[in-house]
């Protein structure tokens, strides 16, 4: 034999046993315990939201044996992302990959530690994109897919490459049968704004909608083909207060077009709340402005 | 270079399984049902899964085209008799009547640790001799989810099918390191640490049939 493949073993195992050190227990839920990642050396663990099925009595087990409380600082259902911190001094939190040298293909590990040692899988990344919104209305920066097997209570771990840096914190609890992995601009913007609010700020109207396709005139008058047929108007909400009313079809948030779901979630950010914005509406087969102030997207778990 | 370091991967890959499947066996309890084992030892010590033992009346052959044999066992059945047992431990001994049978070598699952690269051989739903790769996700007697109350486990990203029962979990060197037994979820297959079936062996049977 060459030594290449025990080589590649050797390799894998130094990768897992070096990288575990930053993979930790994560006890928030009554069967089989998830993982997460060390992310700052003052206590701060990042972890799958879905996995925490409770906000109190939540502990953290370390590679050392120990096992510390810790407290939830907030949690994010649209990209899958908790924030937890413990009473700790000297983390040593793990490097993550330059997003640069990651390729398809390329092999990947996942790190977790439901029980008490660090566990692992391989396989590959299979697939890698621009940004992408999650089904939840997540916006995440990144997106890579892993080709690999998740066992329980891996959710939350690290996907690190082969030098075992951190390509994303791994879930299966975005996409259905699908390991995606959060990448670092992603989990840095959650964490930044989990520690400063406690939750995701967003900009919320108080509407139900539906993609619905435009006439053909406005169509071609607007480049585009469809817009949002306002389904639900809520009580006394941003939208009924600002004059929408059910059967408009929103076309464009502040210029931009609106054509699907996924336009207005993506336009609702942080920075619209109590600010008023102006809204084109298709009413009655005529072009209307409707403004309209967002306020701040009631907390959802 | 790249492809270079692929063929060297191959090269490897090559000579590791066709090593372990010169000491695979077929195993046929009662007439039906189909399991694997390994050659422990080339006295005739064969070893594999108690339930792949349990229905008695084994036969025990090589699977078709893993030869080149002398001994006569390729193609034919051998009629097996268990030298030792345990249903817990769910690990059998048999014995078969032909000497210098190609023992597979026996590594150490003290030594395994996680991501380590694992291959396992066996007949999943009686394909002779199929080979599946996978890493050690984690080993030892707290494992979650594993059945046996602190029962050592090599748990491994494999996808074990009925079959593989009772056949070599080798390590990257080709080395047995465990027994294929059970699977803990589609995708995750545990094996008995081969450390767990030294002992047991050396418990039933005394210390002749350690390796050559």
């Amino acid at each position: 034999m060459t030594n290449t493949l025990t080589g590649l073993s050797d390799a894998l195992a130094e990768t897992v046993s070096n990288s575990g050190a930053g993979v930790v227990r994560v006890e928030g839920r009554e069967r089989l315990p998830a993982s997460g990642i060390i992310w700052s050396t003052d206590g701060i663990v990042v972890t799958a939201h879905h996995t925490l099925e409770r906000d109190e009595n939540i502990a953290i087990g370390l590679p050392d044996g120990n096992t510390l409380q810790a407290k939830l600082v907030g949690r994010d259902p649209t990209t899958d992302l908790a924030v937890l911190r413990v009473e700790s001094q000297n983390f040593s939190p793990l490097q993550w990959a330059n997003p640069e040298s990651l390729k398809a293909g390329h092999l990947a590990l996942t790190l977790a530690r439901p029980g008490k040692n660090v566990q692992a899988t391989m396989g590959i990344i299979g697939a890698l994109g621009g940004n992408w919104r999650t089904p939840a209305g997540g916006a995440v920066d990144r997106y890579v897919q892993a080709d690999l097997v998740m066992p329980p209570g891996f959710s939350g771990g690290p996907l690190v490459d082969a030098e075992g840096k951190v390509i994303g914190l791994i879930t299966s609890g975005l996409v259905r049968s699908v390991s995606m992995a959060l990448p670092l601009p992603t989990v840095e913007r959650v964490v930044a704004a989990l520690l400063a609010h406690g939750s995701i700020l967003r900009s919320y109207i108080g509407v139900g909608s539906q993609p619905a396709r435009l006439p053909e005139a406005l169509t071609e008058q607007l480049g585009q083909a469809t817009g949002l047929l306002i389904v639900s108007v809520e009580q006394d909400g941003p939208a009924a207060r600002g004059g929408l009313f059910l059967g408009d079809t929103l076309v464009a948030l502040e210029g931009k077009p609106v054509r699907h779901l996924d336009d207005l979630l993506a336009s609702l950010d942080a920075e619209k709340i109590d600010r008023a914005v102006s809204f084109k509406v298709l009413r009655g087969g005529q072009l209307h402005d409707v403004s309209v102030t967002p306020t701040s997207r009631p907390p959802e778990r | 270079m790249m492809r270079h370091e692929i063929q060297l991967l191959n090269q490897d890959l090559d000579q590791l399984v066709e090593n372990a499947k010169s000491s695979l066996v077929v195993i046929r309890s009662g007439g039906k049902g189909i399991g694997a084992g390994s050659v422990w030892h080339g006295g005739g010590l064969i070893i594999t899964n108690a339930h792949v033992a349990a229905q008695g009346n084994l036969e025990v052959s090589l699977p078709p085209g893993a030869g080149p044999w002398e001994t006569g066992l390729c193609g034919t059945a051998l009629s097996a008799q268990v030298l030792a047992s345990d249903k817990e431990q769910d690990i059998a001994a048999l014995s078969v009547d032909a000497q210098e049978l190609p023992a597979i070598e026996l590594g150490d699952s003290k030594g395994l640790a996680a991501g380590q690269w694992v291959m396992a051989l066996g007949h999943p739903w009686g394909v002779h001799g199929a080979v599946s790769r996978g890493v050690v996700i984690g080993v030892g007697p707290d494992l979650p989810e594993t059945p046996g109350n602190g029962r050592e486990w090599i748990a491994a990203s494999l996808r074990l099918r009925p079959g593989h029962s009772g056949g070599p979990l080798v390590d990257a060197q080709g080395r047995l390191v465990g027994i294929n037994t059970m699977l803990a979820g589609p995708d995750v297959g545990l094996a008995i640490p081969v450390d767990v079936v030294k002992k047991f062996l050396k418990e039933r049977l005394g210390s002749g049939w350690l390796p050559e």
